[in-house]
């Protein structure tokens, strides 16, 4: 059996509009993922791909060696969906009950009302009837019914509270130590951080990081120069330049963020640009993000 | 096989549960028998006749609800609920759960059957030969289908609210249409040649034929047939389309 999760090439489109484009990762067994990125970067079309409910428009997707649509893989697989509503007219242990008989070799139901973490009185409520926060438990006693190797969750802190969402990574936490393959996304850079071994970034479909967080922060967190310019084109010509990643404006300055600023410098003076007032600085990873959710609003509105 | 005998005790104990289906399927037909078979005097010469005929035309009724409304609402229900989609990532076919669905329906029009069946008994003391009684219940039973596939082109409808107003439409609409109201013979000539192309009047004759100690006409079975096939084609049809978007 092979070893990796891997997408090669992906790309989804609707339509006219592209979810996510010609992407490209590995992932190793018993790692934990975290998809990073602002709302709308393709995050859930990607993990709706892996796990089989979208076909992918091009590319390949192979986990373990299997295709998503493959049954065996489905047995050792567990997820918490977005938008997912319990079913009406069953009460939790029924439910519960339904999911493990799904699955070749499930946990216990011991173990997974111990996950839900719910009273015994709760468990005999109708599941459509349970709170937010309560019904999101049962959606990850239901992910691990199967005793998967693989889980997916996707953006699992949504709309929970501080002391559940520290309850869930807790869990998660847990699940890490027991070797298993977690795949989650966020648009929360400091879940990413604090509780991934490799970060995927993703922005307007397209991966524009993916690496060990610190590697990311390296990698992304370049430096900048920042300087005020009278040419409105001048973004544009910078851009074409190889060395230059990006470039955006903030509160009257033009940033370029780059790998090399003496070559930047250089070029800017060498060709006589209009451009003063330089700064250099070093960029964190927060700002990068910020840069692009602010860009997502942006476009949004 | 385990997952698939689970799934159709889920979706029987669902159905069950639901108020709507009580309503529909159990206290409107009786209510509706009750009233035309005590309250009402009948034209027909027989009153014997009348009460079995008309027992046969609520239990099709009911179980045509069952299959339209009731089905068709849940399944709306379970696609915008997400729960359609979530089901997909476990190793549970989708033939699985489209079948113990189909499974758990047929349980529910078995009960139907059964319960209407007893309160005609119990409220005008039909009387019918073992025979008349099981073969009009298979019929009831199989001849189903046609209504299943409605009910499934109504589940895929992108909202509860058009479904079910949709649905209501449709199944009160072929329930009168069909002479599951009112015996066909009242009805004017147009009607009655309407009638001749509905599902829900082949639905019921076929059951209104039997327990006058006949089978059902070969005519009822290619309508119903021919609806069943119509109805499963278009609904390929759609889904192909609505995945394609």
């Amino acid at each position: 059996m092979e070893q990796t999760i891997q997408l090669n090439d992906v790309t989804k489109t609707f339509g006219k509009t592209t979810a996510v484009n010609n992407v490209s990762f590995t992932i190793e067994k018993g790692k934990t993922i975290a998809i990073l990125g602002p709302n709308g970067a393709g995050k859930s079309t990607t993990i709706g791909m892996m796990l089989g409910l979208l076909d992918p428009t091009e590319g390949e997707i192979s986990l373990f060696g299997k295709s998503p649509k493959d049954l065996a893989f489905k047995d050792k697989v567990g997820a918490m969906l977005q938008d997912v509503h319990l079913v009406d007219k069953l009460k939790v242990h029924e439910i519960i009950k339904l999911f493990r008989s799904y699955y070749s070799s499930p946990l216990s139901m011991e173990e997974l009302i111990a996950a839900t973490g719910l009273k015994q009185e709760d468990l005999n409520k109708w599941a459509d009837k349970l709170s937010g926060g309560q019904k999101r438990r049962v959606g990850f006693a239901l992910a691990l019914a199967g005793d998967p190797d693989i889980l997916f969750f996707d953006e699992p802190t949504v709309g929970l509270d501080i002391s559940a969402r520290q309850h869930f990574w807790e869990r998660v936490e847990n699940l890490k130590a027991k070797g298993k393959t977690i795949i989650f996304s966020t648009h929360y850079l400091q879940e990413a951080d604090d509780y991934s071994d490799h970060i995927i970034l993703f922005n307007k479909g397209n991966i524009i990081a993916d690496g060990k967080p610190d590697d990311i922060k390296r990698q992304i967190a370049n430096k900048n120069v920042s300087f005020v310019s009278g040419d409105p084109n001048i973004m544009a010509k910078l851009e074409t330049l190889p060395i230059v990643i990006s470039c955006y404006e903030k509160e009257g300055r033009i940033y370029a963020v780059t790998e090399d600023t003496d070559e930047l410098l250089s070029f800017i003076i060498k060709n006589n640009l209009d451009a003063k007032d330089f700064f250099i600085q070093q960029i964190r990873l927060e700002e990068v993000f910020e840069y692009l959710t602010m860009d997502q609003k942006e476009s949004v509105s | 096989m385990n997952a698939f005998l689970m799934q159709c005790k889920m979706e029987i104990i669902r159905v069950f549960r639901n108020p709507y289906f009580i309503f529909w399927t159990l206290f409107m037909p009786i209510l509706f028998y009750f009233i035309f078979t005590r309250l009402v005097s009948s034209s027909y010469p027989d009153n014997d006749l009348w009460n079995a005929h008309y027992l046969m035309s609520m239990t099709t009724f009911a179980v045509m609800g069952s299959s339209i409304m009731i089905f068709g609402i849940r399944l709306v229900q379970e696609k915008i609920q997400g729960w359609t989609t979530f089901m997909k990532i476990t190793p549970l076919p989708s033939w699985a759960y489209f079948t113990s669905k189909m499974i758990g329906q047929t349980a529910v029009h078995l009960f139907i059957i059964i319960v209407i069946f007893l309160a005609g008994v119990l409220i005008n003391g039909v009387s019918l030969p073992l025979s008349q009684w099981i073969l009009s219940g298979l019929w009831i039973l199989l001849a189903a289908l046609p209504f299943l596939a409605i009910g499934n082109l109504v589940g895929s409808m992108k909202r509860v609210e058009t479904a079910s107003g949709v649905s209501n439409f449709i199944y009160l609409g072929l329930a009168i249409l069909g002479g599951m109201w009112f015996p066909m013979d009242i009805f004017p000539t147009l009607m009655q040649q309407i009638a001749e192309w509905l599902p829900s009047f082949h639905f019921g004759n076929g059951a209104w034929m039997i327990i006058r100690g006949e089978f059902p006409e070969w005519n009822s079975y290619v309508v119903l047939i021919a609806y069943l096939i119509l109805l499963m084609a278009l609904s390929i049809l759609i889904r192909r389309k609505q995945q394609a978007y």
